[in-house]
């Protein structure tokens, strides 16, 4: 047996570590310093607390960290940060890496096996990381005869739009990229655009196996998108509004769930069906027609795909919480922030530590409502991200027939009945504009 | 003689796929020349997931299969060739090469064909243990075949589940003849060695947990809405199809005729042993998907009395001449089910060392014959169920 | 692939304990043979080797013969009497052999009037010497209880050519498959690992081998294995 560490000397261990930090420091000089001055000498620098940033309050900056504050505070309140960062691209990319890794943690639980378990020493943590390497190292491979524009835009257009999807979402009271009043309607907008992307990025293939695959696709959207906005419509009906943030907050009290559960129903499995997961995957039907419409993705192309639909998945589940299980609405579990900090600084002993700019930073923007409701949000998208994993373990693949008959005559007349419920709640005064509730 | 059908087992299904015999009339394979414009070819294998080692070339109209021609060939090993070459003796390791997790059974057939050639009698213990080891082969068969069968469908915890289980018995068999897959245990005269000590409560453990741990593939698996829903009432074998295919073992017990060959021929000691023969009247891919799980459980009751009934001590082979051979010229055909069905062994003798002819007749070539009957007219989304469930295996198809 | 010179020399030793075995063999029975002799027009049909051991036994002690196989053969001789030839019966096995041209009414009567129903199994065999290809077929019972246990060997003989161009030279026989479907991809695989061409047969295509395969049909005897 190979010995993994054949000789422990604690010399060359402070070497090592002596090493690490003199390259450290050479980079930062070298690139770091360089590239700050290039940054604030040559962008132009936002206005913060009414003066504008210029280097020297930059490098003031650096001398008191505390003075970052507003300039973080400025940053959090920027547009890039909402697309780029929290409600926006980042987190939901955060969220999908994570379920990724439950999902497999789990399905190998279910089927008595370990799952990802060697890279990243804990279990496995960094599996993910792993596979994104590995299909950013791998070649890719167009077929000859391919029409090479669109195969190559759609897997980007796949991610751009499901992207465009997570953008319409509310984590937290006033969190969202756009707020806009329509955004019910939007979310169909952008939905439609999926079968399209599929079934162009399946016939720029110009192959049998992606061409089969393209056209279930088609058939399973398309037949699955009228029962999905229809039993959405219960809950327009009920809060007459379309703007994702109103039907949020209109569920402080109860989540329409409990009043209108068959149109809930309803949605979970238009969702399964959109988001092509089991049982619901005919256009990857495997031992069918291969990978269906990836069959010839190849390298990040596939990996741009595979981003792509889970951004969807967490996109549909956090619609499902945004539309059903009431948002980010949620017991306050998160303890306010020790108000003295601010106004009297952190004791300790002769000295006072006053923190400046943590006031508006903790009152405008990170307040103790957008924690809580971001950590209820995540907490019930994480669960019916669950249930939607789930199926996997337990079902097979669906034929194509019983998929559409399925699609076109049960969900559809469940979504019927869903909406007269809705409306009964609505005339009777239930619920509603004005209602008891 | 002709024995009327009782009308309750009579198939669901009255779609009779081979009319009367006439010249005129081709079989579906060759319907492929006929191209439309609408058609679509499609090659299924030998790289593709859901084919196995062949090819099938189907031909698509929308979603329906129009033909289907079945292309066997590409593992194709001529063992029937190199058999004329070795002995008695040192066929054994190759022959079973076919199905290797199967190859107590697929060995079955030649042993009792030589036996017969040489004109020896097997002593009753190694009966005893052939019969217990080609009953623990049959289920380690047949769990490979349900786990290929159960991600086929989609179902990924049915190809763990009974990929993990198999372990157990192949330890049984690990600990029995020294071997994981490739026992190479059964030689004429009897079986190589005797069984280890204690190996009988082990194995009667074993096979207890095995048991119990298959049962619980019906909750998830065979009484599942969304398999009933996809494998019920496709792929229908009729009672008179499946006569005149000849398609032998689960697919043929599925149509409803009950032809098992332990107990209709039984051999070694399978006539001392209670054995039944599932048989279902459906004739569909569902029915014929069960009856393979039924017979596992079948082939626990069938161990658990071979360990009852055995003798505690004794031979458990014959020792034989260094390269023996028969008596002149004979033949002999011989036939066992296997996990697929019976199987069977033609042995040519001019009496020298190595047989003169040595002839497979394997039931997943028998069963392949049925593929382009049942898949005309089948939706696509059913090729890859109606496939597996004719219990058919490539490679040993090609032999 | 192997070559003209290398197949002399393969054949040549095996050819020779064939001889040795078969005269001793032969010799004793051909008498036995030729009650049946008249019976067989063909000359090929003579030495059939299937018969004659199994002959033998019969005369030796003819008190083992089982009867329910005999009773198959029996019924099969008093429809065809000189055209077939019972090579032998065994427990649960009845051997019968055919000349070609007699196969195809043979085996409808094996169907119609005894009930068998599929083919188990088609084996070709190359015998040589006698410049002959056996084709065997092993036909088994679903429908009839009392003959599940048992096999009718059907055997018939094929025309062997020295150099044979597979489907347009003697090696021909009628095929079985209007009679009994089952024998579709059994003859396929006959045809091409013995080059013996079913006629009738409507789908006369390579089955294992590959498209380009050129050389002998690989289960001849004069096809030899490199290195053995």
């Amino acid at each position: 047996m190979s010995v993994i560490a054949p000789d422990f000397k604690l010399s060359g261990f402070i070497k090592s570590l002596l090493d690490n930090i003199f390259w450290i420091l050479t980079l930062l000089v070298l690139i770091g310093v360089p590239a700050i001055f290039i940054i604030l000498f040559v962008i132009p620098l936002p206005i913060i607390d009414g003066e504008l940033l210029s280097p020297f309050l930059a490098f003031a900056a650096l001398v008191n960290p505390t003075r970052l504050l507003p300039i973080i505070h400025a940053f959090l309140t920027t547009d890039i940060f909402k697309v780029m960062v929290f409600p926006g691209f980042g987190f939901a990319v955060l969220l999908a890496a994570s379920v990724i890794f439950a999902e497999r943690k789990m399905m190998a639980k279910i089927q008595l096996r370990v799952g990802p378990f060697y890279c990243g020493k804990v279990e496995g943590v960094l599996q993910l990381m792993g596979d994104g390497l590995k299909l950013i190292s791998k070649e890719i491979i167009i077929p000859a005869k391919a029409d090479k524009p669109i195969f190559w835009a759609a897997p980007v257009l796949f991610v751009a739009t499901a992207a465009a999807f997570v953008a319409l979402i509310p984590v937290a009271p006033g969190w969202v990229v756009a707020d806009i009043d329509l955004g019910l309607l939007g979310v169909f907008a952008v939905i439609g655009f999926f079968p399209i992307i599929t079934i162009l990025s399946a016939w720029s293939a110009n192959s049998k196996y992606p061409f089969i695959g393209g056209i279930r696709a088609l058939f399973q959207m398309v037949s699955f998108e009228i029962p999905l906005i229809l039993s959405l419509l219960g809950v327009v009906m009920v809060t007459g509004t379309l703007n994702l943030s109103e039907i949020s907050a209109s569920q402080s009290n109860f989540p329409w769930i409990i009043f209108l559960p068959i149109g809930a129903i309803v949605f979970f499995i238009t969702m399964l069906a959109e988001l092509e997961r089991i049982p619901f995957d005919l256009p990857e039907a495997e031992s069918e027609i291969v990978a269906g419409w990836l069959t010839e993705l190849s390298g990040m192309m596939y990996g741009l795909v595979q981003l792509g639909s889970y951004l969807k998945l967490y996109a549909f589940a956090a619609l499902f919480v945004v539309l059903f299980l009431g948002g980010w609405n949620g017991p306050m579990v998160v303890p306010a922030f020790p108000e003295q900090i601010i106004t009297e600084g952190i004791e300790m002993g002769p000295i006072t530590l006053t923190i400046e700019g943590l006031g508006p930073l903790l009152h405008d923007t990170i307040t103790q409502e957008m924690l809580n409701g971001t950590l209820w949000f995540v907490l019930k998208t994480a669960g019916v991200i669950f249930f939607i994993i789930l199926p996997r373990g337990v079902f097979p693949r669906v034929r194509v027939d019983i998929l559409l008959n399925l699609g076109w005559t049960k969900l559809i007349g469940l979504c019927f009945i869903n909406i007269f419920i809705a409306l009964g709640l609505v005339y009777a005064g239930v619920i509603g504009p004005g209602g008891l509730v | 003689m002709t024995t009327e059908l009782p009308s309750d087992i009579k198939p669901t299904s009255s779609k009779i796929l081979l009319e009367k015999p006439s010249s005129d009339w081709l079989p579906p394979g060759l319907a492929l020349q006929k191209v439309d414009e609408r058609i679509m070819t499609l090659n299924v294998g030998p790289q593709h997931p859901g084919s196995g080692h062949m090819r099938l070339i189907v031909q698509i109209d929308g979603d329906y299969i129009v033909a289907c021609d079945p292309d066997p060939g590409y593992v194709h090993r001529g063992e029937e060739k190199m058999a004329e070459y070795r002995n008695y003796i040192t066929n054994i390791p190759h022959l079973e090469r076919p199905v290797i997790h199967d190859s107590c059974n697929i060995l079955y057939p030649y042993v009792l064909g030589v036996e017969e050639l040489l004109g020896i009698e097997v002593p009753e213990r190694a009966k005893y243990v052939r019969v217990i080891a080609a009953e623990l082969n049959r289920c380690i068969y047949i769990m490979y075949w349900l786990a290929i069968y159960g991600i086929f469908l989609g179902h990924s915890t049915m190809f763990m589940w009974p990929t993990g289980d198999r372990e157990l018995l192949i330890d049984l068999m690990e600990k029995m003849t020294g071997a994981r897959v490739t026992h190479s245990h059964f030689i004429p005269g009897g079986v190589r060695n005797d069984l280890p000590s204690n190996f009988e409560d082990v194995c009667l453990r074993q096979v207890n947990y095995f048991e119990k741990r298959i049962k619980e593939y019906a909750a998830v698996f065979y009484d599942n809405p969304i398999l009933i829903s996809r494998t019920q009432n496709t792929g229908v074998l009729s009672r008179q199809d499946a006569i005149r295919l000849g398609v032998t073992g689960s697919v043929l017990r599925a149509s409803g005729i009950d032809f098992d060959v332990r107990k209709k021929e039984p051999y070694d000691v399978y006539d001392e042993l209670d054995i039944q023969s599932i048989v279902m009247k459906e004739g569909d891919a569902y029915a014929r998907s069960k009856i393979p799980w039924l017979d596992m459980l079948d082939s626990c009751n069938i161990i658990r009395q071979a360990l009852q009934k055995m003798p505690k001590s004794g031979s458990v082979r014959v020792k034989l001449k260094p390269n023996p051979k028969g008596k002149g010229f004979d033949t002999v055909y011989k036939r066992v089910e296997s996990g697929r069905g019976s199987l069977g062994c033609y042995i040519v003798s001019d009496g020298k060392p190595e047989p003169y002819r040595l002839k497979l007749s394997v039931p997943s070539f028998r069963n392949l014959i049925a593929l382009p009957y049942l898949l005309k007219g089948e939706k696509l989304g059913n090729m890859p169920s109606v496939y597996w469930s004719l219990n058919y295996w490539p490679v040993e198809a090609d032999r | 692939m192997s070559s003209a010179s290398e197949k002399p020399v393969e054949v040549k030793p095996e050819e020779k304990p064939t001889t040795d075995s078969k005269p001793v063999v032969k010799k004793p029975e051909e008498k036995p043979t030729t009650d049946s002799k008249p019976v067989v027009k063909k000359p090929e049909e003579k030495p059939t080797t299937d018969s004659k051991p199994v002959v033998k036994k019969p005369e030796e002690k003819p008190v083992e013969l089982p009867a329910f196989e005999k009773s198959i053969s029996d019924k099969i001789v008093e429809k065809f009497g000189d055209k077939v030839e019972v090579a032998f019966i065994k427990k649960d096995r009845v051997g019968i052999n055919v000349s070609r041209e007699n196969v195809h009414d043979v085996a409808e009567f094996i169907r119609d009037g005894l009930n068998y129903d599929h083919v188990e199994s088609v084996s070709g065999v190359d015998y040589p010497q006698e410049k002959e290809i056996a084709v065997v077929y092993h036909i088994g019972s679903y429908t009839d209880p009392s003959l599940a246990r048992q096999i009718l060997v059907l055997s018939t003989r094929a025309q062997r050519e020295e150099n044979p161009i597979p489907g347009s030279d003697a090696t021909k026989l009628p095929t079985l498959r209007d009679i009994f479907y089952s024998v579709e991809f059994h003859e396929r695989e006959i045809f091409e690992m013995f080059g013996v061409y079913f006629e009738g047969h409507p789908d006369n295509r390579r089955l294992l081998l590959p498209e380009d395969w050129a050389d002998l049909p690989p289960l001849r005897k004069d096809f030899t294995i490199k290195g053995r």
